[in-house]
């Protein structure tokens, strides 16, 4: 028995020491750009979308270029314009607080997600805040290349929509 | 119990004495040539004696000379094996750790998520586990797109933001 142990144990200390190598964690602050790839890092990166349906529709600003095609498939908006974004290292020990305006702003506490499935996701506890108020508070799994869309009030014409995305 | 040829020698040589004397005396009583012998031999003795002993030059070397001699013409022995421990032989070791090595490996792959090498994409898609409104005017759903990969939480019941208010 004593084998198998200490095996379990060498393999959980190494794969801790590689995951610590690679997910390094730097704070980017609240940038509305998102990291650059070529540091290996796990992020959360969030922003306030304003949808509309303008006659003359812009083209969206480069963050949201990613999304826009999912945006304007699943909110059927031809616009979309980014209020804010902020991104924050994940941190598995602490609370993170998410700022992409004044208006809204969201509570985030993580643990990476174990199952062999879910690799490289985590596991979110997400509080919605409008202003002070709190809108919702959800359990979600999220891993990179799979945002959540958050449909949240409407503004003046349009629609304001918080996308969260993993980022590394 | 001493054989007879060496209670005949020690009689030869006189050192034979009491009862041991005079038990082998009535056993000599069936050999009538070993008083012949005894006086042969001692006469033999008392030759040698009177010799005298030639001078030996040097000692030392003889002593050397013939220890090796000896040596020489004594029939080697194979050494005894000793008995060897037999698991904690280094190469045994060396394989032993090899080994766990192998297993802590194979351990690693298969049991510890890992991350997702940057730049691959995850088969991961988001998840919203549970979605709590903080308010019961306010409810949410949940949207899997599996074509976009992405997931949508609906929330209606929100109240509406006027243009005039500032988001940014």
């Amino acid at each position: 028995m004593r084998l198998p142990a200490a095996l379990l144990v060498f393999a959980f200390a190494a794969r801790t020491f590689a995951a610590e190598g690679e997910t390094a964690i730097a704070v980017s602050g609240t940038s509305a750009v998102p990291a650059a790839k070529t540091v290996a890092v796990d992020k959360i990166w969030s922003a306030v979308v304003l949808a509309t349906n303008p006659p003359t529709p812009k083209d969206a600003p480069p963050e949201l270029r990613e999304f826009t095609t999912r945006l304007k498939r699943v909110f059927g908006y031809s616009q979309f314009e980014l209020i804010g974004a902020a991104s924050e290292k994940i941190d598995e020990q602490n609370e993170s607080w998410l700022v992409p305006s004044q208006s809204f702003w969201l509570s985030v506490k993580a643990r990476r997600a174990v199952s062999k499935e879910a690799r490289g996701g985590y596991l979110l506890n997400l509080q919605l805040f409008h202003d002070k108020r709190p809108l919702l508070e959800t359990e979600a799994k999220l891993a990179p290349g799979s945002p959540i869309f958050i449909r949240g009030p409407e503004y003046g014409h349009g629609q304001l929509i918080i996308v969260l995305q993993v980022q590394r | 119990m001493k054989t007879f040829e060496e209670r005949f020698t020690a009689w030869v040589d006189g050192q034979l004495t009491g009862p041991d004397l005079s038990d082998f005396e009535k056993e000599l009583a069936a050999h009538p040539e070993a008083a012949a012998e005894r006086a042969e031999a001692r006469k033999l003795g008392d030759l040698l004696r009177a010799q005298p002993a030639p001078k030996l030059g040097n000692a030392d070397f003889f002593n050397h000379q013939l220890m090796q001699r000896i040596a020489a013409e004594t029939p080697r022995t194979a050494e005894p094996v000793k008995a060897r421990g037999w698991f904690w032989s280094l190469p045994r070791l060396a394989f032993a750790g090899a080994a766990c090595l192998v297993i802590a490996g194979g351990l690693f792959k298969t049991l510890i998520p890992a991350a997702v090498p940057p730049g691959e994409k995850s088969k991961y898609y988001a998840q919203v586990v549970e979605a709590w409104p903080a308010d019961p005017s306010i409810s949410a759903t949940t949207v899997y797109n599996p074509k976009d990969n992405v997931t949508v939480v609906w929330l209606d019941g929100l109240d509406y933001i006027p243009a005039t208010y500032a988001l940014k």
